[in-house]
């Protein structure tokens, strides 16, 4: 019994960090679709950028992962700006299929040039401040500090862009474009400009999501689809567009995602008693598509939208 | 009857149009007789593959104007119950083939129902979101192989019609062509027909279209359940042509969004759209992955240059390659 | 009995009232104007009469039958056809193809449809633009367009919003001309709102007025224009005041 409880315990821990760093990784994606009702497809592939971005220039620089952030920072908004400038401004003239495909090619796009330049093995980050260190904070229940790092990052980068949107100047013209983009433009709001940021702030966030990550997640290519896809759930949950949203949901879902384990423990109780293991912790993500689904369905404004 | 009669209906198409389509019917036809490789015939089977995918995909993400890129579920329901059915009960192909559109066109139903209460950018993850669910399950799920998935054995001898198991490619061809016709001449009938009228209104206002008494959210579903049941037909072919299936092959995202794709750089909405845009991307993707995946160091490459031309054609022409020939001939018209 | 019977409706957006216990009744073969100035609440009505919104409360009879609770597809096949203020002709229907998709409401066959919808476009004088797409057409073909593709569907009633928005003084006599055609042939009721008066004081039989979402005034085009309320209404309360004032002096 006591054993399960420290089980719960743990997977509550866990799913907390995890979480946070899902909604970090959200962040972007709500942030540029709040501004304008466009959806990247490419958006885990920021990430992966973000990864690659730390564990390359970590080495070359000779300095710690962690003080490559601001590096991730810049690759990833000179990264939406370009893609905003490059591509997305003309996916706008078009229909709504254009912008999906658009993004999705750009997808195609950034993972192949990754396969190309980095080829497809996984990499980690193997030594750093971060690395392998943990400490205790009760009878098993462990905390590994890259987790606690990249989660404390999140919740810093989450109070920056707050400040940006509501304490800004700057902010309030990206809130009233993505209120109404004509009244804004008649208020002397460049919404060009305002798009841009929006694809700049975006880009830096998921990028230093993926320099946090990949102190304790390896990084190849075809990382991103599976951090789209929680971006895209967690984005929904909160509501399109809603920052407050996107940090509630994203630390629902990591609670979600790290129950199997609860249930993997309870089962094994069981299991002990004579009956028969299920595996159900493999089906971990796909619960982030059911929820997805679900969420759309029953409640597609989801937890704080005001967009739908 | 008249349906019947409109689907046999070309005549509102241009003649040029026509001319071109009977010269590519003649190819297709002859092609098995004239000089090729296997490396081509295998293409052009994916070619046909892909053509009857994309037109199911047309008849709710062209016509209907609603993006799914979720049809790779009944691409996999329809292998799988082909598949299935053949290893477990010993049930030939041509027996199959009804079960598993029923039961796609089923889970269409009962999927659709919920989705199509979405709209836009919302709709459209959500049909990955139920596709990668369905696959999810498959790969663990041991009654249908798991991630391994499923081998078809041999049948008695080949060339085995019940079964379609054959040695040589051209029996796949032209059963698979005969399908094609058959999928060609439904289009054209739908295309004239009310549900086919009624999409388009609702692509074009939906708060029109229902004004004028058209039930959008149950025409979205039907339509659905149609292009269900193209995909999840190829889906059973797909299986006997194989010998193997597993959910990262019929299954996937890429396959989704590949069916998507190709309807719409051809052109969504139109009848030809689909059949062109998979006479371009399927020889450009097998050839530049043949030539370009064997070079050391160039694992990738060839979708890198699919990922440049989709960000291309929907950037500066999303109505797609039929939207550019049509733009031709407007401007010549004046 | 009355084709229509709009019974104590009323319409909430959260705290937002945008009708209040309207009641009216549209007569068989009527042309029934409904006016008030911008942000009276007309198109809400309308809406609501149509089935596009649910009502918060009240009732709607339509040809004897309880329409309340349908929604906008089930009235438009009992008979109550709807165009729209802002028409978006974006989309790669052709004009004929557009029209037939009215006609297709009552018949499966695409021959009939087709008949059908050439006849409309007939009548209303725009067959010549039947192979036209619609973002090719003028302003006042388009809204022909919209009247031939609601009236392919066979109305009994059409709720015409805004007809004469965006059109200029000939063009307006034209539609009005139109509409009286589409009224005494077809034999089809019309109930219009329109907040340019002229049009509907041409056409209309009676006319209802709102103002902030309740019925002030109705009665016959020359009678209601000269209650007070309703001048207050377009005019605001100064306009009356000074009135009041010069007849004093």
């Amino acid at each position: 019994m006591e054993a399960l409880a420290v089980q719960i315990l743990k997977s509550l821990v866990s799913g907390l960090l995890m979480g946070l760093v899902f909604a970090l990784v959200a962040l972007g994606l709500t942030v540029i679709f709040g501004v304008m009702d466009i959806v990247n497809f490419a958006h885990g592939e920021f990430l992966m950028i973000g990864m690659y971005t730390t564990l390359l220039t970590s080495p070359l620089l000779g300095v710690d992962p962690v003080l490559t952030l601001p590096l991730c920072v810049l690759v990833g908004a000179v990264l939406g700006l370009l893609c905003y400038h490059g591509l997305i401004r003309f996916l706008l003239r078009g229909p709504m299929i254009a912008q999906l495909f658009g993004t999705f090619g750009l997808m195609l796009f950034l993972r192949n040039m990754a396969l190309l330049v980095m080829g497809s093995e996984p990499r980690i980050i193997h030594a750093g401040w971060l690395v392998g260190k943990s400490f205790a904070v009760g009878p098993n229940v462990v905390l590994e500090s890259t987790k606690l790092a990249a989660a404390v990052l999140s919740v810093v980068s989450f109070l920056v862009i707050w400040w940006l949107i509501n304490r800004t100047k700057v902010g309030r013209a990206l809130t009233a474009t993505s209120l109404d983009a004509e009244g804004a433009r008649y208020m002397g709001i460049s919404t060009e400009r305002m798009n841009a940021l929006a694809w700049a702030v975006g880009g830096a966030s998921v990028a230093v999501a993926g320099g946090l990550l990949v102190n304790f997640w390896p990084v190849e290519p075809g990382v991103g689809l599976l951090f789209t896809m929680i971006a895209f759930a967690t984005v929904a949950l909160g509501g399109f567009g809603s920052v407050r949203g996107a940090f509630v949901a994203g630390i629902i879902i990591g609670l979600i995602v790290n129950v199997p384990p609860v249930w993997d423990a309870l089962l094994r109780t069981i299991d002990a008693v004579g009956l028969k293991n299920l595996e159900i912790h493999s089906l971990k993500y796909t619960m982030v598509y059911a929820i997805y689904f679900l969420i759309m369905v029953i409640r597609p404004q989801g937890l704080f939208g005001w967009k739908q | 009857m008249e349906a019947i009669r409109n689907a046999f209906d070309f005549t509102d198409l241009p003649r040029g149009e026509m001319i071109i389509a009977a010269l590519a019917l003649l190819f297709l036809l002859l092609f098995p007789v004239l000089p090729h490789s296997s490396f081509a015939m295998a293409t052009m089977i994916q070619f046909l593959m892909f053509s009857l995918y994309g037109m199911g995909w047309n008849l709710i993400g062209g016509y209907g104007g609603q993006v799914d890129l979720g049809k790779a579920q009944y691409v996999g329901i329809g292998a799988y119950t082909t598949a299935l059915l053949m290893i477990r009960l010993d049930v030939p192909f041509w027996y199959s083939l009804p079960v598993g559109l029923a039961l796609a066109v089923i889970w269409s139903f009962i999927i659709g129902y919920p989705l199509f209460r979405l709209k836009g950018h919302y709709f459209a993850i959500a049909t990955i979101a139920t596709s990668l669910v369905l696959k999810d399950i498959f790969e663990v799920w041991n009654f249908v192989g798991g991630a391994r998935g499923l081998e078809i054995p041999l049948k008695g001898n080949l060339p085995n019609w019940l079964y379609l198991q054959f040695k040589q490619d051209y029996y796949y061809f032209y059963v698979l062509l005969a399908m094609f016709l058959v999928g060609l001449i439904y289009v054209n009938g739908f295309r004239h027909s009310r549900l086919g009228f009624q999409l388009r209104a609702i692509k074009d206002n939906e708060n029109v279209a229902r004004s004028l008494g058209i039930d959008a959210h149950w025409c979205k579903i039907k339509a659905y359940a149609t292009a269900t049941a193209f995909v999840a037909a190829v889906g059973s072919f797909h299986a006997c042509y194989n010998f193997n299936i597993e959910p990262e092959d019929v299954m996937s995202l890429d396959l989704s969004v590949l069916i998507a794709l190709m309807a719409m750089l051809g052109g969504a909405g139109s009848m030809w759209g689909p059949i062109i845009g998979a006479a371009i991307l399927v020889p450009m993707k097998s050839y530049l992955g043949d030539w370009l995946g064997g070079k050391a160091g160039m694992a990738g490459m060839d979708l890198l240059l699919y990922g440049a031309i989709i960000m291309f054609i929907a950037a500066v022409q999303p109505r797609g390659v039929y939207g550019i020939v049509e733009a031709l001939r407007a401007r010549r018209r004046r | 009995m009355a084709l229509l019977e709009v019974n104590q409706v009323s319409k909430h957006f959260g705290g937002l009232v945008a009708n209040q216990e309207v009641s009216f009744a549209l007569e068989q073969h009527e042309m029934l104007g409904l006016i008030g100035p911008n942000g009276a609440g007309k198109t809400t009505l309308f809406n609501c009469i149509a089935g596009f919104y649910p009502v918060t409360s009240g009732r709607i009879i339509f040809d004897g039958r309880d329409i309340t609770a349908l929604r906008d597809y089930q009235t438009a096949r009992l008979g109550l056809a709807r165009t729209f203020q802002i028409f978006q002709a974006s989309g790669d229907l052709k004009v004929l193809e557009n029209v037939m998709v009215g006609s297709f409401l009552r018949t499966g066959s695409r021959r009939k449809a087709r008949q059908t919808a050439e006849g409309c476009l007939d009548f209303l004088g725009i067959r010549a633009a039947a192979g036209a797409m619609m973002a090719d057409l003028p302003v006042a073909a388009q809204k022909r367009v919209a009247l031939a593709t609601a009236l392919a569907s066979d109305p009994k009633l059409m709720l015409l919003d805004e007809v004469g928005a965006g059109l200029n003084k000939s063009e307006i006599e034209g539609l009005v001309a139109l509409l009286r055609r589409i009224h005494s042939e077809r034999g089809i009721a019309l109930l219009l709102t329109e907040h340019v008066l002229e049009m509907v004081m041409a056409l209309s039989h009676r006319v209802i007025v709102l103002e902030s979402g309740r019925k002030i005034a109705e009665g016959e085009p020359a009678a209601v224009v000269k209650d007070p309320e309703v001048i207050r209404a377009y005019l605001g309360d100064h306009y009356i005041r000074r009135r009041q004032e010069t007849k004093d002096a």
